[in-house]
């Protein structure tokens, strides 16, 4: 298992410093633009001036003048819909994407137990995913002392915390939809998918109460954003990692059961949805 | 099961939903021999060596890998087992030697490093190329090095020459024989009579999901179909070919009899001998595809005339 978790978290590699880093560099830009731009005059009338219908989509924390108000605006709100980008394909493509081209044929005929190639891998995955969300608390919490931020370390991390649980819930789901759809691509898009319409429908039910009910089903209505920073609801971040655990284990059953596929292979096909590439393979398999 | 047996699979079914892979498939590998399993495209090859590896699993059956049960103990199968997939896929971004050095980490402390530049040398190829960079010929040398450098005690191999040029083949085969000679049982998958014939001790031949036969690699040269295309310096009559036992005209002679084409079931050293006697310009030989090769062998009832003997 351990082979397969340093494998893969050097695959990964790329990934992790590319999207790291630029978190990283937006924390840093943010961190330090805080003292400019409380000095702004006016901004805070600018922004009580915006129509309630355009800032209920970030986070609808409008106090850009205390350090909350400022985290959550500019970085927290959306966290989750940008780093989960990285997060649906991580989670999407784990086992699925190396099965489609034929390299998980191969691995599993090593002596390593599908177990050990699925712990490695999910555990690999969430380490990418941390070591991601390092990168932007270290960009938040080393240079953020010579600011007037005035928040210690722990502050900074608390937030991270929810966003990781948020993030691990949609990674999760593209996993446990890699292995119940025909391709990897169509379980990360649609994760993604779901991750945009989770945003927007918490953005709409700031505006419309009789979609209160309807959100609160969505793991987003669980996220704090930038309000953890003096306090974690543990209850919602505990409820997030068990649905995260229960895609998880749903996922790992039915990679349990499964045959694995060998390159070019399906496990189903959507009607009418063959693709141009899919139909060459075939004719080329048939050629052979 | 029989210690000397290393590899037996019994009433072998598998479907992928409508469609029928295996059939039953019943075949008994001796320790230390070389087994050829023949068979066209399609015919459930892989399919049977995947069931083997527990890679996938069959709708029903009996499989035992030397003595485990894959689907028990699938790791156990594994350590002691070297295989090459029919179709080769490694990670594009890693060099050969990366890609090599993690499956050796995947078998353990038990892995010697110190064969892969040996057999790597043995097939010329080079550990520091990436593998984005490799041919299908190369890629096919990391399956092979990959699948001997452990010494397994089985080496199940889809294909194990495809894209290979006709040295790296023959190369193939020897290391293949050193590997058996060493004690170990190789059980390879073919649709080339011509690699069974040469390099196995037994062979089953599966069509359509069922093991038609399993014989002596002797019997294949009774399968043995080729096509001819003959060119003569001048008008020939083609006649006299055509009596020839198991030689067959393709269609007419064209060209005024300077061009034919014949079908020569079994050997081809009565035709040679008697076209010694006409100007031939040129002689090309086509074997034709595996599928071929049986409908003109089962269809001709040859089978079973071959059984009585």
């Amino acid at each position: 298992m351990m082979i397969e978790y340093k494998h893969n978290l050097r695959r990964m590699r790329g990934q992790i410093i590319g999207w790291g880093v630029g978190i990283a560099l937006y924390g840093l830009m943010m961190v330090s633009l805080y003292d400019t731009i409380n000095r702004i005059e006016g901004l805070q009338q600018l922004i009580d001036s915006y129509p309630p219908e355009f800032m209920a989509f970030f986070g609808g924390m409008t106090d850009l003048s205390s350090p909350q108000g400022y985290l959550d605006t500019y970085f927290f709100s959306y966290m989750t819909l940008i780093i989960g980008i990285f997060v649906v394909g991580a989670g999407g493509g784990l086992l699925a994407a190396d099965e489609e081209r034929g390299i998980l044929d191969l691995v599993l005929a090593h002596p390593l137990s599908r177990a050990g190639l699925f712990a490695g891998r999910f555990l690999s995955m969430v380490t990418a995913i941390v070591l991601v969300l390092l990168l932007g608390w270290l960009s938040w919490a080393v240079p953020g002392g010579s600011t007037t931020l005035g928040l210690s370390w722990l502050q900074y991390l608390r937030p991270f915390l929810p966003l990781l649980a948020q993030l691990l819930v949609f990674g999760c789901l593209a996993l446990f939809l890699s292995m119940v759809l025909p391709a990897s691509r169509i379980a990360g898009m649609l994760s993604g998918a779901l991750l945009f319409a989770n945003f927007l429908l918490l953005g709409l039910a700031k505006l419309n109460d009789k979609l209160e009910p309807v959100v609160k089903l969505t793991p987003m209505y669980y996220y704090e954003g930038g309000k953890a920073i003096n306090q974690i609801n543990w209850g919602w971040s505990a409820g997030l990692l068990l649905a995260a655990l229960a895609l998880t284990v749903g996922a790992w059953v039915l990679f349990k059961g499964r045959d694995i596929r060998v390159a070019g292979e399906r496990s189903w096909r959507i009607p009418g949805l063959r693709g141009r590439s899919e139909r060459s393979a075939r004719a080329d398999r048939q050629a052979g | 099961m029989s210690d000397s047996i290393a590899l037996m699979t019994e009433g072998l079914h598998k479907s992928y939903g409508r469609v029928v892979a295996l059939r039953g498939v019943d075949l008994e590998v001796r320790q230390g021999e070389i087994f050829g399993f023949l068979g066209p495209n399609g015919a459930g090859k892989t399919t049977t060596i995947r069931c083997l590896l527990d890679l996938i699993r069959p709708d029903s059956g009996t499989l035992r890998v030397l003595g485990m049960d894959p689907q028990a103990d699938p790791v156990g199968v594994r350590a002691r087992t070297g295989y090459l997939p029919g179709e080769l896929n490694l990670d594009a971004n890693l060099r050969v030697r990366e890609v090599l050095r993690y499956f050796s980490q995947l078998r353990g402390a038990k892995m010697d490093w110190s064969q892969v530049p040996r057999l790597a040398q043995r097939l010329d190829l080079d550990l520091e190329t990436p593998v984005k960079n490799l041919s299908k010929g190369n890629k096919q040398k990391v399956g092979v090095v990959q699948a001997l450098m452990p010494q397994a005690d089985l080496l199940l191999l889809d294909e194990p020459t495809s894209g290979l040029d006709p040295l790296m083949q023959q190369q193939v085969h020897r290391m293949l024989r050193e590997a058996c000679a060493g004690g170990a049982t190789v059980f390879f998958s073919s649709h080339i009579i011509s690699e069974v014939e040469a390099l196995a001790e037994h062979v089953a031949i599966i069509r359509d999901g069922r093991i038609v036969e399993v014989a002596e690699p002797g019997r294949l040269v009774a399968m043995t179909l080729r096509r001819l295309h003959i060119r003569f310096q001048q008008p020939v009559d083609v006649a006299p070919l055509a009596r020839i036992e198991g030689v067959s005209l393709v269609g007419a002679a064209d060209r005024n009899g300077m061009h034919v084409t014949v079908q020569v079931e079994g050997e081809v050293d009565r035709l040679i001998k008697a076209l010694a006697a006409f100007p031939v310009r040129d002689l090309e030989t086509e074997h034709p595809s595996l599928e071929e090769v049986f409908l003109a062998y089962y269809q001709t009832g040859k089978a079973a005339g071959q059984e009585d003997h």
